[in-house]
């Protein structure tokens, strides 16, 4: 994979502790646009913490973030949203009750002109919902359906097509597989791809070797807080990865950088 | 989808009730009689309608009859005291939406859980509506350009029933229409992924507790000009109605969640019962009986909102 354009992330020497646990330090990344990395490491390595600042829900102690070129700093998740980072959550973040369209478009609701007014344009909303979830290969009939009635599967391609329709360029996914079944996982597999082919950029969080194997580019081992390397996946299998996460040790005909 | 049943039956439950009136007590079906009852429910479902705002949110607003009782003596002193019937009508309102705001900063910004901090806010309305009578009630010959909104007459329609389908139609193109309705509907339903996508919940928690406030300044000024006087705990046995209003409501058309039409039917319900009992010569402590068993049956079959925000910390 070579890198030619500017990466739509880089960070530098990134950290972070809480109060006096130390969770984070010294984190250099580049991700390009439309690639799928996966961030691995045993239990308490840093990947939530890390995954938690890059969508803003936690700032950074040191260093610095550039999206696209331009370095940010976001003070909340509605912050990286809108620049154009969005994060799936293990728990989906998702309102049960609410219908296909309105979880799409919650927080980020389209208007009829003028917008001032504040009115709801919901035939818009429902038709750009659609082809959100077809480029899913996700064909629902009737979007006015609560999600608490969808499949696990079917909830990530929703909480996705939420990212898409912020324009996202960059989407976090934290454990998306963890509690789905073999169909439901290679489902989501499948829209991890779709959003690859799209040019999003992806950052899959998963314990799952076999899962991180078959859908990233590049894998970035953390281990107690610090990154200690980088693998290129075809180069890796999935046990030669988990023996890599348990000791640390990349194996130097696998390591990327 | 969910089961025709569990969305219509107690609206099927309410007909039931209107049919058995109907047929055994003498006189419900008299038209006086049933614009009557519209008229004596619509304080109650102008009450319950800001109750469903504050509860929308996922926040309890318990302090709505008092907060109504300040703002009735308030308003009812202006207007005896030949201070002009606007600004009568303005201080009703204004106390409102204040006692509302009130709950609402003491909810976001001390962070005490509203079912607390609405009782505790009940409680200075109270002592205040008090403070301020003495403990008596005003009554007096009002103009007619106050009482008028109370006792006025629009097409064979008594006013307050218009102002019951006012606030009841603002409320529901607020909740399905503009993007604000939908935001506090969403922070009721799912708070922490409203804030991840980037709802701004405590403003919305505000605005719910301020707009039952609003609710509880107009029910008390109409209440007010339909009796020609006011009393410092005059809304007191509302708190009860209007919440067994709005959880009957809770049972019908969105199941679980607070919804208008639920909440006037559930009004209605409870306004046709009251009546019919009366009628059938029932004694009037009947009435809260049935009131206490209509909550406990609607709560425990669908209060999913309600129950977070009860516990809610
Ligand atoms: N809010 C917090 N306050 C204090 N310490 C924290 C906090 N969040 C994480 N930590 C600590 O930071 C370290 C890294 O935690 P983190 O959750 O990022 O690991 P992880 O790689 O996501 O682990 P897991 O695989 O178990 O999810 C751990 O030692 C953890 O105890
Ligand atoms: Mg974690």
């Amino acid at each position: 994979m070579a890198v030619v354009d500017e990466p739509v992330l880089r960070l530098s020497g990134v950290g972070k502790h809480y109060g006096g646990v130390r969770a984070l330090s010294g984190v250099d990344l580049e991700i390009a646009q439309g690639e799928c990395v996966a961030l691995v490491g045993d239990n308490g390595a840093g990947k939530s913490t890390l995954v938690r600042i890059l969508s803003g829900a936690h700032q950074p102690s040191e260093g610095t973030i550039a999206f696209a070129g331009r370095p940010v700093r976001f003070r909340s998740p509605a912050d990286a949203l809108e620049a154009g980072i969005a994060t799936t959550y293990q728990d989906l973040a998702l309102a049960p009750h609410l219908t296909i369209a309105q979880n799409i478009y919650m927080g980020g609701e389209l208007l009829l002109r003028p917008h001032f007014l504040g009115l709801l344009d919901k035939a818009r909303m429902r038709r750009e919902a659609r082809g959100y979830l077809d480029r899913f290969g996700f064909a629902v009939n009737d979007l006015d359906r609560p999600v608490s009635d969808l499949s696990g599967g079917q909830q990530q391609a929703v909480a996705l097509a939420r990212a898409l329709r912020w324009q996202a360029r960059v989407v976090i996914m934290d454990e998306p597989t963890a509690a789905l079944g073999v169909g439901e996982t290679r489902m989501v597999l499948d829209l991890i791809r779709a959003l690859g082919a799209q040019k999003v950029t992806v950052i899959l969080v998963s314990h799952d070797m076999d899962d991180v194997v078959a859908v990233t580019q590049r894998i970035i081992v953390l281990k107690r807080g610090r990154k200690v390397g980088e693998v290129v996946t075809a180069r890796v299998s999935p046990s030669t990865l988990a023996h890599t996460i348990m000791t640390g040790e990349i194996p130097p005909e696998a390591s990327a950088a | 989808m969910r089961p025709l049943v569990a969305r219509f039956g107690t609206a099927l439950a309410a007909c039931a009730v209107f049919a058995f009136f109907a047929l055994t007590a003498d006189g419900f079906l008299a038209p006086y009689n049933l614009l009557g009852i519209a008229k004596q429910i619509s304080h109650i479902a102008i009450l319950a309608i800001g109750f469903s705002l504050a509860l929308t949110a996922a926040e309890l607003d318990l302090s709505f009859a008092n907060i109504a009782s300040l703002a009735a003596v308030a308003c009812g002193m202006l207007v005896h005291t030949h201070h002009s019937p606007v600004l009568a009508v303005a201080a009703g309102l204004g106390l409102g939406l204040a006692g509302g705001l009130l709950n609402g900063a003491v909810v976001t910004l001390l962070k005490v859980p509203s079912l607390i901090a609405t009782l505790a806010v009940a409680a200075i309305a109270n002592g205040l509506a008090f403070l301020l009578t003495g403990g008596v009630s005003v009554v007096g010959r009002w103009p007619t350009s106050f009482t008028a909104i109370g006792r006025g007459v629009w097409l064979g329609v008594p006013m307050p029933v218009w102002w019951m389908a006012l606030v009841a139609l603002a409320a529901l193109w607020f909740l399905k229409q503009t993007r604000t309705g939908f935001r506090l509907v969403c922070t009721g339903e799912a708070t922490q992924a409203a804030a991840l996508a980037g709802v701004k919940v405590k403003h919305m928690k505000l605005l719910g507790l301020a707009l039952s406030g609003l609710c509880a300044g107009l029910a008390a000024v109409i209440l007010t000009a339909s009796l020609s006087s006011a009393a410092p705990n005059m809304a007191s046995d509302m708190l009860l109605t209007a919440i067994a209003a709005v959880m009957l409501g809770m049972t019908m058309f969105e199941p679980g969640t607070p919804n208008i039409p639920g909440t006037l039917v559930g009004a209605l319900t409870i306004g046709m019962l009251a009546n019919g009992l009366v009628l059938l010569g029932a004694p009037y402590y009947v009435q809260d009986i049935v009131l206490g068993l209509i909550i406990i049956a609607s709560v425990a079959t669908s209060a999913s909102v309600l129950t977070r925000a009860a516990f809610a910390v």
